[in-house]
């Protein structure tokens, strides 16, 4: 094989050369200018970088597919669908960045990190085989180990950073034992081809049986999936809030956009057992979330477990495995960046004003003083919980429709019952914020920047937005689903 | 004249809640849009065909392709029930903003806000053709019910929101995956078109009936109400007991039944079987409360199992005599519940052991009070009595032994009824009942009498609602 040439194609990592190249610019040109200097270049720049490589996805967006270096990439909709998603969460997280104080001596870097990371996203949301899979997972997850510990004097940021880089290494170590056993299986790393190896003999190989439920357990690890997500509610506090919020939106999306990508190019005819293991992940996603999320009063811890919970609902539209299947995924997907990244816009906002972790109480009658915002709060919180007319709920009615498609209506039912559960966690920030007994809060001063109300009014218009009039991203997630499933 | 019907409530909450008028006018306004409400359904009543069927039909596409091939629809139009229903949303809201403005809601904007959102679900909901809409309007139909429950209710509003939130929503996601698991067996999510091709599921069926059965509530799904009722605000509970309970009737009557419909002729025996021990349950601990509204919730509870006996009776006299019910049992609910409200801002109390001698000396209170008393027990002549006797005569056709013990039902609800009435009118001023306590007052007469004459109106013409239906 070493003889073939390696046809290469620029266009299809055009996105990953422009982040990793704004990325070292920032990092060398911030050297030479004074620091406040440097951040306020260095945010423009990865907007700007950001936004370009959106646009370039975007021009990419076509519901024919094709491979790129020697299929070791799959450029089509569906990676470009992940891609937007990514691009556009890494936007919004360095706007709500903007204002934090604790970042600003290292803005730079931050910048890069970020910029770093989304590249590793993007080129995993495109990767058709275990090596460009694993490189680009490393390539991201690296970039948020450092992110999550960026606040160095911070013990909480310090703690949530190693525990994220052991369980993550771990996580990663898993997914390559796991592309190796199905490499010794198959005799192939690309899924496509993987596919062809799998095609005749028997489906069932413990060599290979072995491997997928490595590799599910790898990826598990990444969408913080139970039982592999006790690093979850620690790595989540402690991060620097946009970090956070950045991390609960694009690492999902980009795990599961892999995870269903694997699992329906590379192992179709093992979907029997497959989708029981995938069963058995989201009963314990919703179990663990829900009753970790019950018991928590710092809001990012409980929208931690609340992102554990939503890897149930969103790995059940994996599950289905079906051009449906997909298409919930990515709608739900866009629904889901939007209200995490908008509710922890919110939280970074009332922490800036009391200056430490904010708990639910810490919201008590803040609805009286910046009502607009907490009403933002509260179509996120009604989102999360699935109400009408947000997109929480029509994502919710997608995803159920695809598992009751493809036979798994107990599926369906136990996401029922966990968003009944989850409801009662989710209201408690509703009910905090127009608590009619609590003292309204003090104005805050200096007032919050206006830029993380941008993001929130944004978000919070995503969310209703496309829960009102849904068939702009109905259509989108269509051609994405069937560039995937042809 | 649907859609306006929908949005014009909508609209009205979007004003109410943006601009920044003062307590007075933002009430005016709120007022306004309830009363242009009322305004619209009654042309909608007087345009309609009584043999028309489904009229003011608007059918629009909303979500084209959402997936096999099942479109979602804007699809709303109105058949008798839906009529009716809507009218009775118009004028309980109605009702209920007049009491709200009385009682000076702290915050008024959001308040006046919310209950216009309230009845714009509502609205949809009980014109909604297309499941998802349908589902859409039934949850929506919460969010601000639990806000006004949560915010503005009484002491232990909070752990009584939570318990009614948790109660509603198990049976509504269960209803949700089986709206989903119809959508993708059957392709479309229209109800006529479903209809057509009755489905026979006995999970489903049971799916759609308990998220139905929670809200309207049957026996035993009822642990939400004692509190809920008690611990809203009283315009709130008027329409909790008016209006939303009678959305889980219409539920029953409108998808779990036609959807299903030999399924849940085979399952008849479970529903009749728990409605009926509701309705003597609620009758029987009605009679045992000691305040003015425990004995309401409880009688609603009882009059809302009678409705679901008539409903489950499987034969012409127990619908129609069901759905009168509905109307009925809607306006003399709201009428109770807003006489108490008014009772209790001027005592601060609803116990009925420091109440008593409101008829002393106060004529328009007692004759308020007595009419709703008597109708809420069926006095013979009066429209719940004409309702009452349909629904009996139907459960007789469906066993005799049945409409024998829901007979029951209606001698229960006289002793009780006239308990409470007694309690309030009758004997010497209570305790709490401050010196020389005013009649009703000319604000709140308003608010009292239309709600009277519609009671009489009703009762002059039952077949004005019966016929339509």
């Amino acid at each position: 094989m070493s003889d073939i040439p390696i046809p290469i194609s620029f266009s299809a990592i055009a996105p990953e050369i422009v982040l990793l190249a704004t990325a070292s610019v920032i990092l060398v040109v911030g050297v030479f200018l004074p620091g406040e200097l440097a951040r306020r270049l260095s945010a423009a720049a990865s907007v700007i970088a950001l936004g370009a490589a959106a646009a370039v996805s975007a021009t990419q967006f076509e519901d024919t597919a094709r491979y790129a270096f020697d299929h070791t990439l799959r450029i089509d909709a569906f990676g470009q669908g992940g891609r937007m998603l990514i691009f556009v969460s890494g936007l919004l997280a360095v706007c709500v960045a903007f204002g934090m104080r604790d970042l600003r001596e290292r803005g730079v870097e931050y910048h890069a990190l970020l910029l770093a990371a989304c590249a590793g996203m993007s080129l995993l949301a495109v990767a058709n085989s275990f090596v460009t899979t694993f490189v680009a997972l490393e390539l991201f997850s690296i970039c948020l180990y450092v992110l999550v510990a960026i606040e160095t004097d911070d013990l909480l940021s310090l703690e949530g950073g190693l525990k994220y880089l052991i369980v993550g290494s771990v996580g990663a170590a898993f997914l390559l034992y796991g592309a190796a056993l199905a490499y010794g299986a198959t005799g192939a790393l690309e899924f496509d081809r993987m596919r062809a190896a799998l095609s005749h003999g028997d489906p069932h190989g413990v060599l290979l049986m072995a491997g997928i439920a490595f590799v599910l357990v790898g990826l598990g690890f990444k969408a913080n999936a139970a039982p592999f997500h006790m690093w979850t509610p620690d790595a989540y506090e402690g991060a620097p809030t946009p970090v956070t919020a950045f991390m609960s939106a694009a690492t999902k999306a980009v795990a599961l956009v892999i995870a269903l990508r694997v699992l329906v190019t590379a192992f179709p005819r093992q979907s029997d057992v497959w989708e029981i293991g995938l069963a058995g992940i989201i009963f314990a996603c919703f179990i663990a979330g829900n009753l970790g999320a019950l018991r928590q009063s710092n809001v990012k811890r409980l929208l931690a477990y609340s992102t554990v919970a939503h890897s149930g609902f969103l790995l059940t539209a994996v599950a289905a495995h079906s051009a449906l299947g997909g298409r919930a995924l990515l709608y739900y997907l866009t629904i889901y960046a939007a209200m995490n990244v908008g509710a922890f816009a919110i939280v970074a906002m009332r922490e800036r004003e009391i200056g430490r972790p904010a708990e639910i109480r810490d919201f008590a009658g803040w609805g009286y003083r910046r009502p607009f915002v907490s009403i933002a709060m509260v179509v996120f919180m009604l989102s999360l919980a699935g109400f009408p007319p947000t997109g929480g709920f029509l994502g919710k009615l997608y995803i159920w429709s695809a598992a009751v498609a493809n036979g798994q209506t107990y599926l369906a039912i136990a996401g029922a019952i966990a968003t009944v559960v989850g409801l009662v966690y989710y209201l408690r920030v509703p009910f905090a914020l127009f608590d009619r007994d609590a003292a309204v809060p003090a104005a805050a001063r200096p007032a919050n920047f206006p830029l993380d109300a941008g993001v929130t009014v944004v978000t919070a218009v995503v969310v209703l937005g496309f829960g009102i009039i849904p068939s702009p991203l109905i259509d989108l997630a269509r051609t994405a689903s069937s560039s995937l499933f042809g | 004249m649907t859609s306006a019907l929908i949005f014009l409530p909508l609209a009205g909450a979007l004003a109410v809640a943006i601009l920044p008028l003062p307590r007075r006018l933002t009430e005016g306004l709120a007022l306004l849009v309830t009363l242009a409400e009322c305004a619209l359904g009654a042309a909608a009543l007087i345009g309609f065909d009584a043999h028309g069927g489904a009229q003011y039909v608007e059918n629009h596409g909303w979500i084209s392709d959402f997936g096999l091939n099942a479109a979602v629809r804007y699809h709303v139009s109105m058949d008798g029930l839906s009529l009716f229903m809507v009218l009775l949303t118009a004028v309980g809201i109605a009702a209920a903003a007049g009491a709200a403005v009385r009682l000076g809601r702290e915050r008024p904007r959001a308040y006046f806000a919310l209950l216009l959102v309230l009845e714009f679900a509502l609205v949809l909901l009980f014109t909604a053709q297309d499941m998802v809409l349908f589902y859409v309007g039934w949850e929506a139909m919460m969010i601000p019910l639990y806000v006004l429950m949560g915010i503005w209710g009484g002491a232990g509003r909070r752990a009584a929101t939570m318990q009614f939130i948790v109660y509603t929503l198990v049976g509504s996601l269960l209803m949700l995956v089986a709206i989903a698991t119809l959508g993708v067996t059957a392709h479309t999510f229209d109800l006529p078109a479903l209809v057509a091709r009755p489905h026979e599921s006995t999970w489903l069926f049971l799916a759609f009936a308990a998220a139905f059965c929670i809200k309207a509530p049957l026996f035993p799904l009822h642990g939400w109400l004692p509190s809920a009722y008690r611990e809203s605000s009283p315009e709130v509970t008027a329409l909790l007991s008016g209006v939303i309970s009678k959305a889980g009737a219409y539920g029953l009557l409108r998808f779990a039944v036609p959807l299903f419909p030999s399924t849940a002729h085979d399952w008849r025996w479970l529903l009749l079987g728990l409605a009926l021990a509701g309705l003597l349950y609620g009758s029987l601990i009605a009679f045992r409360q000691p305040d003015a509204r425990g004995v309401m919730a409880y009688s609603s509870l009882g009059q809302m199992n009678l409705i679901v006996i008539g409903i489950f009776a499987f034969n012409v006299n127990g619908s129609t005599g069901a759905i009168f019910q509905m109307v009925n049992h809607g306006v003399v609910s709201v009428a109770a519940f807003l006489l108490i409200g008014i009772v209790e801002a001027r005592t601060g109390t609803d116990l009925l052991a420091s109440l008593g001698g409101l008829a002393n000396g106060r004529p328009m209170f007692s004759t308020v009070f007595l009419i709703a008393a008597l109708w809420a027990l069926a006095v013979p002549g009066s429209s719940v009595f004409v309702s009452e006797l349909y629904i009996l005569i139907g459960a007789f056709q469906q066993a005799a032994l049945l409409g024998a013990a829901a007979a029951l039902g209606m001698v229960l609800a006289a002793m009780y009824m006239l308990r409470w009435y007694s309690a309030l009118a009758h004997e010497d001023d209570g305790e709490r009942v401050p010196h020389g306590m005013t009649d009703l007052r000319p604000g709140e007469l308003a608010i009292a009498v239309p709600l009277i004459l519609l009671l009489l109106a009703l009762t002059a013409y039952p077949f004005g609602v019966m016929d339509r239906v």
